[in-house]
Protein backbone atom coordinates (compact mmCIF):
# COMPACT_ATOMS: atom_id res chain seq x y z
CA UNK A 1 0.00 0.00 0.00
CA UNK A 2 2.80 2.29 0.75
CA UNK A 3 4.78 1.53 -1.99
CA UNK A 4 1.63 2.19 -4.44
CA UNK A 5 1.22 5.42 -2.96
CA UNK A 6 4.82 6.28 -3.59
CA UNK A 7 4.80 5.48 -6.95
CA UNK A 8 1.60 7.29 -7.61
CA UNK A 9 2.86 10.86 -6.28
CA UNK A 10 6.07 10.42 -8.15
CA UNK A 11 3.57 9.49 -11.11
CA UNK A 12 2.01 13.04 -10.34
CA UNK A 13 5.11 14.69 -9.63
CA UNK A 14 6.57 13.71 -13.03
CA UNK A 15 3.52 13.41 -15.70
CA UNK A 16 1.11 16.17 -14.32
CA UNK A 17 3.03 18.81 -16.64
CA UNK A 18 2.99 16.95 -19.79
CA UNK A 19 -0.42 15.64 -18.72
CA UNK A 20 -1.91 18.77 -18.93
CA UNK A 21 -0.65 20.25 -21.46
CA UNK A 22 -1.97 17.47 -23.73
CA UNK A 23 -5.37 18.06 -22.19
CA UNK A 24 -5.34 21.52 -23.01
CA UNK A 25 -4.13 21.12 -26.26
CA UNK A 26 -7.17 18.78 -26.69
CA UNK A 27 -10.15 20.77 -25.42
CA UNK A 28 -8.55 24.47 -25.34
CA UNK A 29 -10.69 25.03 -21.49
CA UNK A 30 -8.04 25.26 -18.71
CA UNK A 31 -10.46 24.60 -16.21
CA UNK A 32 -11.71 21.50 -18.02
CA UNK A 33 -8.34 20.23 -18.54
CA UNK A 34 -7.13 19.98 -14.91
CA UNK A 35 -10.18 18.47 -14.25
CA UNK A 36 -9.27 15.96 -16.81
CA UNK A 37 -5.91 15.72 -15.48
CA UNK A 38 -7.27 15.26 -11.83
CA UNK A 39 -10.06 12.24 -12.77
CA UNK A 40 -7.18 10.82 -14.52
CA UNK A 41 -4.71 10.05 -11.31
CA UNK A 42 -8.12 9.47 -9.26
CA UNK A 43 -9.23 6.63 -11.46
CA UNK A 44 -5.41 5.17 -11.48
CA UNK A 45 -5.35 5.03 -7.86
CA UNK A 46 -8.14 2.98 -7.92
CA UNK A 47 -7.06 0.82 -10.90
CA UNK A 48 -3.30 1.24 -10.01
CA UNK A 49 -2.98 -2.47 -8.66
CA UNK A 50 -4.24 -3.89 -12.26
CA UNK A 51 -1.52 -2.26 -13.62
CA UNK A 52 0.92 -4.91 -14.60
CA UNK A 53 3.75 -2.98 -16.02
CA UNK A 54 3.55 -3.88 -19.58
CA UNK A 55 3.76 -0.07 -20.92
CA UNK A 56 5.83 2.23 -19.24
CA UNK A 57 3.58 4.34 -16.45
CA UNK A 58 2.99 7.01 -18.85
CA UNK A 59 1.87 5.52 -21.92
CA UNK A 60 -0.63 4.19 -19.09
CA UNK A 61 -1.46 7.09 -17.76
CA UNK A 62 -1.89 8.72 -21.07
CA UNK A 63 -4.23 6.00 -22.37
CA UNK A 64 -5.90 6.51 -19.23
CA UNK A 65 -6.17 10.30 -20.23
CA UNK A 66 -7.33 9.91 -23.74
CA UNK A 67 -10.33 7.91 -22.70
CA UNK A 68 -11.26 10.81 -20.76
CA UNK A 69 -10.88 13.29 -23.29
CA UNK A 70 -12.74 11.42 -26.10
CA UNK A 71 -15.83 10.98 -23.80
CA UNK A 72 -15.90 15.16 -23.82
CA UNK A 73 -15.82 15.35 -27.33
CA UNK A 74 -18.26 12.44 -28.00
CA UNK A 75 -20.44 14.07 -25.12
CA UNK A 76 -20.27 17.40 -26.72
CA UNK A 77 -21.34 15.51 -30.25
CA UNK A 78 -24.37 14.73 -28.94
CA UNK A 79 -25.44 17.55 -27.91
CA UNK A 80 -28.37 18.89 -30.33
CA UNK A 81 -27.12 22.00 -32.48
CA UNK A 82 -27.92 25.31 -30.35
CA UNK A 83 -27.33 27.96 -32.94
CA UNK A 84 -29.02 28.28 -36.39
CA UNK A 85 -25.64 28.02 -38.62
CA UNK A 86 -25.32 28.79 -42.38
CA UNK A 87 -25.71 25.97 -44.98
CA UNK A 88 -24.75 25.76 -48.23
CA UNK A 89 -27.47 27.55 -49.86
CA UNK A 90 -26.59 30.95 -47.49
CA UNK A 91 -23.07 30.74 -49.71
CA UNK A 92 -23.80 29.11 -53.40
CA UNK A 93 -26.57 29.54 -55.70
CA UNK A 94 -28.92 26.73 -57.22
CA UNK A 95 -25.81 26.16 -59.94
CA UNK A 96 -22.92 26.20 -57.11
CA UNK A 97 -21.83 29.30 -58.01
CA UNK A 98 -20.72 32.22 -55.16
CA UNK A 99 -23.71 34.81 -54.47
CA UNK A 100 -21.88 37.77 -55.29
CA UNK A 101 -21.70 39.39 -51.92
CA UNK A 102 -20.27 35.80 -50.29
CA UNK A 103 -17.64 35.93 -52.86
CA UNK A 104 -14.22 35.44 -50.72
CA UNK A 105 -12.30 39.19 -51.23
CA UNK A 106 -8.62 38.57 -50.95
CA UNK A 107 -7.36 39.68 -47.55
CA UNK A 108 -4.80 42.02 -46.30
CA UNK A 109 -2.12 40.02 -44.25
CA UNK A 110 0.81 42.12 -44.91
CA UNK A 111 1.04 42.87 -41.25
CA UNK A 112 2.99 40.14 -40.84
CA UNK A 113 2.39 38.94 -37.34
CA UNK A 114 -1.40 38.44 -37.68
CA UNK A 115 -0.88 35.22 -36.30
CA UNK A 116 0.76 35.95 -32.68
CA UNK A 117 -1.83 38.84 -33.00
CA UNK A 118 -4.09 38.50 -29.38
CA UNK A 119 -7.01 40.40 -30.83
CA UNK A 120 -7.17 38.13 -34.05
CA UNK A 121 -6.72 34.76 -32.01
CA UNK A 122 -9.82 35.99 -29.60
CA UNK A 123 -11.59 36.59 -33.06
CA UNK A 124 -10.31 33.09 -34.22
CA UNK A 125 -11.67 31.47 -30.83
CA UNK A 126 -14.71 33.01 -30.86
CA UNK A 127 -15.66 32.20 -34.28
CA UNK A 128 -14.46 28.61 -33.52
CA UNK A 129 -16.93 28.64 -30.44
CA UNK A 130 -19.27 29.43 -32.18
CA UNK A 131 -19.80 26.42 -34.68
CA UNK A 132 -22.39 23.93 -33.76
CA UNK A 133 -21.10 21.97 -31.32
CA UNK A 134 -20.83 18.63 -33.29
CA UNK A 135 -19.01 20.85 -36.15
CA UNK A 136 -16.87 22.12 -33.36
CA UNK A 137 -15.93 18.56 -32.76
CA UNK A 138 -15.20 17.53 -35.97
CA UNK A 139 -12.76 20.42 -36.23
CA UNK A 140 -11.55 20.20 -33.15
CA UNK A 141 -10.79 16.64 -34.05
CA UNK A 142 -8.68 17.42 -36.75
CA UNK A 143 -6.05 20.38 -35.38
CA UNK A 144 -6.05 18.81 -31.56
CA UNK A 145 -5.54 15.01 -32.11
CA UNK A 146 -4.57 15.30 -35.51
CA UNK A 147 -6.50 11.92 -36.45
CA UNK A 148 -7.03 11.29 -39.72
CA UNK A 149 -10.58 11.22 -41.62
CA UNK A 150 -11.02 7.38 -40.99
CA UNK A 151 -10.11 8.09 -37.19
CA UNK A 152 -12.78 11.34 -36.80
CA UNK A 153 -15.40 9.06 -38.04
CA UNK A 154 -14.71 6.08 -35.59
CA UNK A 155 -14.72 8.54 -33.04
CA UNK A 156 -17.62 10.51 -33.39
CA UNK A 157 -19.82 7.51 -35.15
CA UNK A 158 -20.48 9.16 -38.49
CA UNK A 159 -20.44 8.32 -41.96
CA UNK A 160 -17.62 9.69 -43.93
CA UNK A 161 -19.79 11.19 -45.98
CA UNK A 162 -21.10 13.10 -42.94
CA UNK A 163 -17.81 14.05 -42.66
CA UNK A 164 -17.05 16.29 -45.44
CA UNK A 165 -19.81 18.08 -45.25
CA UNK A 166 -19.86 19.03 -42.04
CA UNK A 167 -16.02 19.85 -42.48
CA UNK A 168 -16.69 21.90 -45.49
CA UNK A 169 -19.55 23.68 -43.68
CA UNK A 170 -17.84 24.09 -40.49
CA UNK A 171 -14.69 26.23 -42.76
CA UNK A 172 -17.14 28.19 -44.62
CA UNK A 173 -18.87 29.44 -41.40
CA UNK A 174 -15.39 29.78 -39.95
CA UNK A 175 -14.20 31.69 -42.52
CA UNK A 176 -17.08 33.69 -42.86
CA UNK A 177 -17.14 34.54 -39.27
CA UNK A 178 -13.57 35.63 -39.03
CA UNK A 179 -13.84 37.49 -42.52
CA UNK A 180 -16.68 39.55 -41.00
CA UNK A 181 -15.79 39.96 -37.29
CA UNK A 182 -11.86 41.10 -38.56
CA UNK A 183 -11.06 41.37 -42.19
CA UNK A 184 -14.35 43.51 -42.23
CA UNK A 185 -13.50 45.74 -39.49
CA UNK B 1 -22.88 26.14 -71.67
CA UNK B 2 -22.56 26.82 -67.78
CA UNK B 3 -24.05 22.98 -66.75
CA UNK B 4 -21.12 21.74 -69.11
CA UNK B 5 -18.16 23.62 -67.43
CA UNK B 6 -19.34 22.74 -64.18
CA UNK B 7 -19.00 19.22 -64.71
CA UNK B 8 -15.69 19.77 -66.86
CA UNK B 9 -14.64 22.52 -64.15
CA UNK B 10 -16.75 21.82 -60.75
CA UNK B 11 -18.96 24.26 -59.24
CA UNK B 12 -17.46 26.65 -56.36
CA UNK B 13 -19.34 24.47 -53.89
CA UNK B 14 -17.70 21.25 -55.26
CA UNK B 15 -14.23 23.27 -55.38
CA UNK B 16 -14.11 24.37 -51.79
CA UNK B 17 -15.27 20.73 -50.97
CA UNK B 18 -12.13 19.65 -52.58
CA UNK B 19 -10.06 22.18 -51.14
CA UNK B 20 -11.51 20.87 -47.62
CA UNK B 21 -10.37 17.43 -48.54
CA UNK B 22 -7.24 18.41 -49.76
CA UNK B 23 -6.67 19.98 -46.67
CA UNK B 24 -7.45 16.61 -44.38
CA UNK B 25 -6.50 14.42 -46.53
CA UNK B 26 -5.21 14.15 -50.22
CA UNK B 27 -7.15 14.11 -53.31
CA UNK B 28 -7.31 11.76 -56.49
CA UNK B 29 -5.51 13.12 -59.76
CA UNK B 30 -8.39 13.46 -61.45
CA UNK B 31 -9.50 15.78 -58.39
CA UNK B 32 -6.33 17.85 -58.67
CA UNK B 33 -6.68 18.53 -61.82
CA UNK B 34 -10.30 19.12 -61.66
CA UNK B 35 -9.07 21.69 -58.95
CA UNK B 36 -6.26 23.40 -59.92
CA UNK B 37 -8.15 24.25 -63.83
CA UNK B 38 -11.18 25.69 -61.72
CA UNK B 39 -8.68 28.22 -59.74
CA UNK B 40 -6.93 29.18 -62.50
CA UNK B 41 -10.49 30.54 -63.98
CA UNK B 42 -12.41 31.42 -60.11
CA UNK B 43 -10.46 34.15 -58.02
CA UNK B 44 -13.17 33.29 -55.29
CA UNK B 45 -12.08 30.25 -54.71
CA UNK B 46 -8.41 31.14 -55.23
CA UNK B 47 -9.05 33.22 -52.41
CA UNK B 48 -10.87 30.73 -50.18
CA UNK B 49 -7.77 28.14 -50.61
CA UNK B 50 -5.45 30.52 -49.53
CA UNK B 51 -7.77 31.70 -46.38
CA UNK B 52 -8.46 28.17 -45.27
CA UNK B 53 -4.55 27.59 -45.23
CA UNK B 54 -4.30 30.37 -43.29
CA UNK B 55 -6.79 29.42 -40.70
CA UNK B 56 -5.33 26.15 -40.52
CA UNK B 57 -2.33 27.53 -39.54
CA UNK B 58 -3.81 30.19 -37.11
CA UNK B 59 -5.59 27.49 -35.58
CA UNK B 60 -2.30 25.38 -34.84
CA UNK B 61 -0.22 28.03 -34.02
CA UNK B 62 -2.90 29.45 -31.48
CA UNK B 63 -2.60 25.69 -29.71
CA UNK B 64 0.98 26.05 -29.73
CA UNK B 65 0.78 29.50 -27.82
CA UNK B 66 -1.98 28.27 -25.53
CA UNK B 67 0.36 25.42 -24.80
CA UNK B 68 3.43 27.30 -23.94
CA UNK B 69 1.84 29.19 -20.70
CA UNK B 70 1.28 26.69 -18.10
CA UNK B 71 2.00 26.88 -14.61
CA UNK B 72 1.30 23.23 -13.36
CA UNK B 73 2.47 23.80 -9.44
CA UNK B 74 -0.92 24.34 -7.93
CA UNK B 75 -2.38 21.46 -10.63
CA UNK B 76 0.16 18.95 -8.76
CA UNK B 77 -0.56 19.86 -5.22
CA UNK B 78 -4.36 19.68 -5.74
CA UNK B 79 -4.13 16.51 -7.61
CA UNK B 80 -1.70 14.87 -4.94
CA UNK B 81 -4.69 16.39 -2.36
CA UNK B 82 -7.05 14.56 -3.91
CA UNK B 83 -5.37 11.20 -4.29
CA UNK B 84 -4.77 11.40 -0.58
CA UNK B 85 -8.35 11.40 0.06
CA UNK B 86 -9.59 8.80 -2.29
CA UNK B 87 -6.78 6.26 -1.30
Amino acid sequence: MTQKKYNLTEWVNTYTADMFRWALYKVSDEELAKDLVQDTFVAATEKVKDFKGDSSPKTWLFSILNHKIIDVYRKNAKKPIAVEPKTFSDFFDENGDWFVNKRPQSWDVSDGHLLDNVEFNAVLKACLEALPEKWGACVKFKYYFNKNADEICQELEIAPTNLWQIMHRAKLNLRDCINKNWFQN
Amino acid sequence: MKKIMHILFLSCLKATELIEKKLLIKLSFKEKIQLSVHKAMCDACTNYEKQSTLIDTAMKHKIEQDEAQVDVSSLIKSTLSKIEKSI
